[in-house]
């Protein structure tokens, strides 16, 4: 495990990959066919300058991420709205697990490139192809967290809580919703990393808009530094999604873990609460 | 005293399909005693307490635990300590309470300061090391001011020091409160240093005997007198070859 981002020696050399891709860049893009690659400057300018909000393109970096983010958040909720029930029926039912699971093997496989064009072909363009297309890529990784979540409450909590007589309500509350808080946050994460990729597929083909649409923009306009400098939005957006939002958020909700308690700065702990237990992408290997 | 219960049981069977895990079981327990439940695995112990607790349902047979008119209330301790970790100290003890106002916080507090874990009221149990976290969950268990504690080899999972230290501990906690105490252990000696009385179970779930300890307290589980009682209860226990079903 890292410890505390870039500082000591794992940082210096974590650094020198960044130091030594960007000299790589400047000296080669030199070497090859004008205008296939942008250079590290060109690309740089560009950022710079959608940052500022000059651009070219009929929309803002600010405007393109904001309405892409609505079309995440908006199909992420769908997916949650649809897959919590699903995944406690599939938990709390075996015939519901059984009848069921052949479906969760099939959303977990499906590439969300064909959710994207599916969905472009149902709706056309507008803003319901790319929420479909979140929906569809997340809600398998909801569905099948959720139940797993549901077998993996702990047993002999619930006993404990049964031999005092504690109400019902105050057990859900306090022993089954805790207990399914990480299979949560491993449904949010690998739904949100396999939907965040429809999602741009879907703006690509199924829209005139968000930050998919506009990498494709700059494909026609045949600006190598516009889709490069876009791409790394892209990065930065999901680090900092990652990090700041899913790192904080974790560390609060599992503050309670030992190896997550006060001792331990939070930047080291936000990067150790990759759940353990939850199901994670690879499940679809569950089938084979 | 207005604080003892009673316990009553008569004819308890229980069976998980074909196996029989208590088998016509049948015993009083009156207020203030320490009666220590000793058996080889297998013979039934936990499931007596299950069934005591109504976690589990009785195949036949009655249990009437009373504490007056009303029906009494029981704390229960288990082998491990069983705290939600994802609660503070403080909030475990909360959990299992039916009011939350500042007479129950309160009391929480005393009970808490009682096993010496005050000052980790508002850490984690994953902060705690596993004595620590028993005792948690002994105070727990008197937290809620229970008429009947049931405890299933609450120090089973300890080292042999810190077993020694929480038996003293609940041995205190006993003469001070006389909670009537169904207390499950494998370990003779144990029961021989904290118990007025001894229930051995064989396999089958036979209730087999019924023994009073009549040794004067405090008990050093390391005195001769101790040791001869343990010896003694062993040969006892040996002539009635428990192992047989």
């Amino acid at each position: 495990m890292t410890r505390g981002g870039l500082t000591g020696r794992t940082g210096v050399t974590r650094a020198l990959f960044w130091a030594a891709l960007v000299a790589v860049w400047w000296v080669a893009v030199p070497l090859l066919p004008t205008g296939l690659v942008p250079g590290p400057a060109e690309v740089a300018v560009f950022m710079w300058d959608e940052l500022r909000g000059d651009t070219l393109a009929p929309f803002t970096v600010y405007e393109s991420f904001a309405l892409s983010f609505e079309r995440l958040f908006t199909g992420l909720a769908i997916a949650f709205a649809v897959g919590v029930p699903v995944g406690l029926l599939m938990g709390l039912v075996k015939p519901a697990e059984h009848f069921l699971h052949d479906f969760t093997v099939v959303g977990l496989a499906m590439p969300s490139l064909v959710w994207a064009l599916v969905t472009g072909m149902w709706f056309g363009l507008g803003d319901l192809a790319p929420v479909t297309t979140v929906a569809l890529a997340a809600v398998a990784f909801v569905v099948i967290n959720v139940a797993e979540g549901v077998r993996n409450v702990p047993r002999e909590l619930l006993d404990m809580a049964a031999a005092y007589g504690v109400l019902r309500g105050r057990v859900i509350r306090h022993v089954v919703f805790p207990s399914l808080m990480p299979f949560f946050f491993a449904a949010l994460r690998y739904g949100l990393a396999n939907a965040w990729k429809g999602l741009v597929l879907a703006e690509v083909w199924a829209s005139t808009s968000g930050a998919g649409w506009v990498i494709k923009y700059w494909y026609d306009a045949h600006r190598a530094q516009g889709i490069v400098g876009y791409a790394l939005f892209f990065v930065i957006v999901a680090v900092f999604i990652e990090r700041a939002i899913f790192g904080r958020l974790s560390a609060r909700v599992f503050r309670w873990r030992p190896e997550i308690g006060r001792p331990v700065p939070e930047t080291a702990a936000a990067e150790s609460v990759v759940p353990k237990s939850p199901v994670p992408e690879t499940s679809a290997e569950r089938s084979g | 005293m207005n604080d003892v219960a009673k316990i009553r049981v008569d004819g308890l069977r229980k069976e998980f399909g074909e196996v029989r895990a208590l088998d016509d079981v049948s015993f009083e327990v009156s207020g203030q005693e320490f009666v220590s439940i000793v058996g080889p695995s297998g013979c039934g112990k936990s499931t007596l307490l299950n069934v005591l607790s109504g976690v589990e349902p009785a195949t036949a047979g009655t249990i009437r635990i009373t504490e007056g008119e009303r029906r009494a209330r029981l704390g229960y301790v288990f082998q491990s300590a069983r705290l939600l970790p994802w609660r503070t100290v403080r909030d475990n003890l909360l959990f299992v309470q039916e009011t939350r106002d500042a007479a129950v916080r309160e009391r929480c507090e005393r009970y808490l300061d009682m096993v010496g874990l005050a000052h980790t009221a508002e850490q984690f149990p994953g902060q705690l090391s596993g004595g620590m976290q028993q005792r948690v969950g002994i105070a727990r268990a008197f937290s809620i001011e229970p008429d009947l504690l049931l405890m299933d080899e609450p120090f089973s999972h300890l080292d042999a020091i810190t077993g020694r230290g929480l038996r003293r501990e609940l041995h205190e906690l006993w003469t001070r409160t006389r909670k009537t105490v169904l207390f499950v252990t494998h370990d003779v000696s144990e029961a021989v240093e904290l118990s007025t009385r001894i229930l051995m179970f064989a396999k089958g779930g036979r209730l087999v005997s019924d023994q009073r300890v009549d040794l004067p307290f405090p008990r050093d589980g390391s005195s001769d007198e101790v040791a001869l009682a343990r010896a003694d209860l062993l040969r006892r226990f040996e002539s009635l070859d428990l192992l047989a079903t």
